[in-house]
């Protein structure tokens, strides 16, 4: 086999790009299968989907790295794609490996799909190219890739989980009005340990009970396991922005003489951090925990879209370039 | 207290101090502060800003007057120095402190203070029973060392033993809480006795770091005394290379440095990214541009010799920069009726024609065979900059077209002189940025802090976990007790564990008698 020409490899991996998300597609229509019927065929047959889709679009990724002869993050195009191939990943290691719950793969593929969607219709595109010279830096890849880790897991735990927690919530609300009982109280953290159930086991997504009115309940994992692993994520990734947000400065000092200037992404990135850092801090809270700290947390994922997107996109800044 | 008449009575001023002091101290005071914060920054990333781009925060003023005028009374175009924002940072600070004192007082106590011996084991949430072969004390003894190796602190009792483990998650929370008032430290310390300047320096030239050589490009710090170093900065040559794109790739000036006395202190390169560093003054690469060599004589008489540096206009929407022409000024004061000179350079003769056929500039990035074009007007210079040139009270004069190495003719000056223009050189000049921050290192070393604080602050938590031993027949009967103040069912599983191998070190179960009571 001759070696591939750099034109050869951006071929390939805008190709296995589209093919990725098709694939997330199929996978998330298995999941969205197991999560209605729990069908364990259909569980595992998306979880393998998934796990092909990954393999692809990790393809995807080396060979852009290849065709470009750099890191692939260097611009919009490529944060998606590692951002959209983090958040399928983070879902695999964190829900279905620690927490051992297999029903939510839809909502991360949804995601994941959103994105690359995004990216491929509002034409992020840009060929494989070197970089400008004030963002070839040794920090700045620090910076990027840890702000990309950071948004992945903010995207899957401050986003589709907390998501998830509140629909949930509301559910077991409702239920228990309509049982006449008094609500399950929503504690979020670790006060209470009646609704602090022990790690998840086998067995655990199956559909919990029948209500009097003889409604499958539980399609969704209780809303206490919902909120832990939402929270046990973002508290991974709220140090890694916290770095991402340090280098970033670092940068900053290296290539424009300050670390701070409140530039637009700056000042992004800054909200975002101080939300994230609410949310930890309301879920201490009295008064503050359960649906009000999953706002927050909510609130950080809009936060976060802002930082990426629509600074990116609509506002003058520094880093315009990102572009 | 035995006051029981619970009159709402007036406070008086140390109450009300003490209420206020509460109220800051509360976390619900914190949050809502934290969410001021970023509602503050929304607004300051929204609105352009006069620090970050002045001209947009003046066009926006233009363009929208009620809006625009009611912004800069209250700040918004300088959000990240108005007073409010100043005002909600200090509340959070004092509020943030408010909170960390007791804390750190409680938390010192926590720390010399050694674990308490427990009164009732079984009532806690963790407790389990079992009977090993070992000896009280022995036993007692065994446990202490398997805790000790456990790395939990062990105080011990006659027959009990009290540990614990974990502080460091309080620990953690406080210093990286503390580590914030170390950045507003270095913050204030860094900006308040530092500078930021900007200064172009042409190849060949040498500059001074002087208040006078800045020309105005510079903003200092509240407490700085004036004490510019008096390094010598000497821009050897600049070099910018580009791909065949058109994309830059690398900007470089060779500078010279020398100390306040004009001893040397070596060469050293200075590029994106890349800063020079120098009697505690940092050198960055901020810009770049052209600078002809422009030499003027009436006769024999030299009336201007020297580069001159040329800049673009900030270029409209969806133009490249580097597109734009290269523009630059010369003045001749001395003659009557003055004389002012509006330059363009020209990278060839090609760009210059395309330019004059369909209005599209050719990027300069290098210079073939440049020329200058020339448009002279006469009258009265009125404007004070040394590039501006208000040409509304001057009329039109002469034009020419200088290629490099050419001189050419450009008019008699009104006494019988003929005014010629010579081009000999073209030069670069680079912009640098030259500032000093004396903080930057307490400000790196806080955020170090934050990061080695958050990690035990949010994965690790404080547990507690008693040991008593006690004779039961021939056997010894070991119970254990425990607490954990967070992670509780993580705990569970730990502890489970930690019996058993407490168990195991105690001896073999002499008497199988597997009463654990488990969680409660």
């Amino acid at each position: 086999m001759t070696a591939m020409t750099t034109l050869q490899w951006a071929r390939l991996s805008d190709r296995l790009f589209d093919a990725a998300v098709l694939t997330y597609l199929v996978a998330m229509v298995g999941y969205a299968i197991y999560l209605g019927f729990r069908t364990n065929a259909a569980w595992a047959a998306a979880r393998a989907v998934t796990v092909v889709g990954l393999g692809m679009h990790l393809t995807s990724i080396v060979a852009r790295t290849v065709a470009a002869g750099r890191v692939p993050w260097g611009n919009m195009w490529e944060f998606s794609s590692l951002l959209a191939f983090l958040v399928v990943l983070g879902y695999l290691v964190i829900v279905e490996g620690v927490y051992k719950v297999r029903t939510l793969g839809a909502f991360p593929l949804i995601f994941s799909a959103v994105t690359m969607g995004v990216a491929r219709i509002f034409g992020f595109y840009v060929a494989p190219g070197p970089l400008v010279p004030a963002l070839n830096s040794y920090w700045l890849k620090i910076h990027v890739l840890a702000a990309i880790v950071g948004s992945s897991l903010y995207a899957l735990g401050g986003g589709v989980l907390t998501i998830l927690y509140l629909v949930k919530a509301a559910a077991e609300r409702r239920e228990a009005a309509a049982l006449g009982s008094r609500p399950v109280p929503p504690v979020m953290g670790a006060s209470q340990d009646l609704a602090d159930p022990p790690h998840f086991v086998a067995g655990a997504d199956d559909p919990v009970g029948e209500t009097t009115a003889r409604r499958r309940r539980g399609v969704l994992p209780p809303s206490a396991v919902l909120d832990r692993m939402a929270y046990r994520t973002i508290a991974v990734g709220f140090p890694i922005w916290t770095f991402a947000v340090i280098a970033g400065a670092v940068w900053a000092q290296e290539a424009w003489g300050r670390y701070w200037g409140w530039d637009p992404k700056e000042t992004w990135a800054f909200i975002t951090w101080v939300i994230y850092a609410g949310y930890l801090h309301a879920r201490a809270t009295s008064g503050w925990k359960g649906t009000r700290a999953a706002v927050v947390a909510l609130v950080g994922f809009v936060s976060l879209l802002v930082t990426y997107y629509a600074v990116n996109l609509f506002i003058v800044s520094l880093h315009g370039y990102a572009k | 207290m035995s006051t029981s008449a619970p009159v709402r009575a007036r406070m008086t001023p140390r109450q009300s101090l003490a209420l206020v002091w509460r109220t800051l101290r509360s976390m619900r005071t914190a949050l809502i502060l934290l969410f001021l914060l970023a509602m503050a920054s929304v607004v300051g990333s929204l609105i352009p800003q006069i620090p970050n781009s002045p001209e947009r925060a003046a066009s926006y003023q233009v363009e929208h007057p009620f809006w625009g005028g009611f912004f800069r009374r209250a700040g918004f175009f300088d959000v990240f120095g108005s007073w409010w924002f100043a005002l909600i940072a200090t509340l959070l600070f004092v509020s943030l402190v408010a909170c960390l004192l007791p804390r750190t007082r409680a938390h010192l106590r926590t720390i010399r203070q050694p674990p308490v011996q427990a009164r009732e084991l079984d009532a806690f949430p963790q407790y389990a029973q079992r009977r090993v072969s070992a000896q009280p004390d022995m036993a007692i003894a065994l446990s202490q060392k398997l805790l000790r190796r456990k790395l939990f602190r062990v105080q011990r009792a006659p027959g009990a033993l009290a540990a614990e483990k974990g502080i460091a998650r309080e620990f953690g929370s406080l210093l990286f809480h503390w580590a914030f008032l170390l950045i507003l430290v270095g913050a204030v310390y860094g900006k308040g006795t530092g500078f930021t300047g900007r200064t172009a320096i042409v190849e060949g030239e040498a500059w001074t770091d002087a208040r006078a050589n800045y020309d105005g490009q510079i903003r200092t710090g509240r407490f700085f005394s004036g004490d510019f170093s008096g390094t010598q900065v000497g821009l050897l040559d600049f070099a910018d290379s580009y791909r065949r794109t058109g994309q830059p790739m690398d900007f470089v000036s060779r500078i010279e440095l020398a100390d306040a006395q004009g001893n040397p202190l070596g060469h050293t390169d200075v590029r994106v990214n890349h800063p020079a560093e120098v009697n505690g003054v940092r050198i960055f690469q901020y810009g770049y541009g052209w600078a002809p060599v422009i030499t003027i004589r009436d006769g024999d008489r030299v009336l201007f010799d020297g580069p001159v540096i040329f800049t673009q206009d900030p270029a409209p929407e969806g133009v490249g920069q580097l597109a734009l022409p290269w523009r630059g000024v010369v003045k001749l004061p001395s003659l009557d009726p003055q004389v002012g000179l509006e330059v363009i350079l020209w990278p060839d003769f090609y760009a210059y024609l395309r330019f004059q056929a369909t209005g599209q500039p050719v990027p300069m990035t290098e210079a073939h065979d440049p020329f200058i074009t020339i448009q002279a007007y006469r009258g009265s210079l009125t404007s004070p900059s040394l590039s501006g040139l208000e040409t509304a009270t001057m009329t039109t004069w002469e034009d020419a077209f200088v290629g490099q190495g050419q001189t050419k003719e450009l008019g008699e000056d009104g006494n019988g002189g003929m005014l010629t223009v010579s081009f000999p050189e073209l030069r670069q000049y680079s912009v640098f940025q030259v500032s000093r921050d004396r903080g930057v290192w307490i400000v790196l070393v806080a955020a170090i802090l934050i990061l080695l604080g958050l990690m035990p602050a949010l994965y690790t938590s404080r547990r507690k976990v008693w040991v008593r031993a006690k004779p039961d027949g021939d056997a010894t009967l070991l119970r254990v007790g425990g607490l954990a103040l967070q992670r509780k069912e993580q705990f569970e599983e730990e502890f489970a564990k930690l019996v058993d191998e407490l168990a195991r070190v105690c001896g073999e179960p002499v008497a199988v008698e597997p009463e654990r009571a488990g969680a409660r």
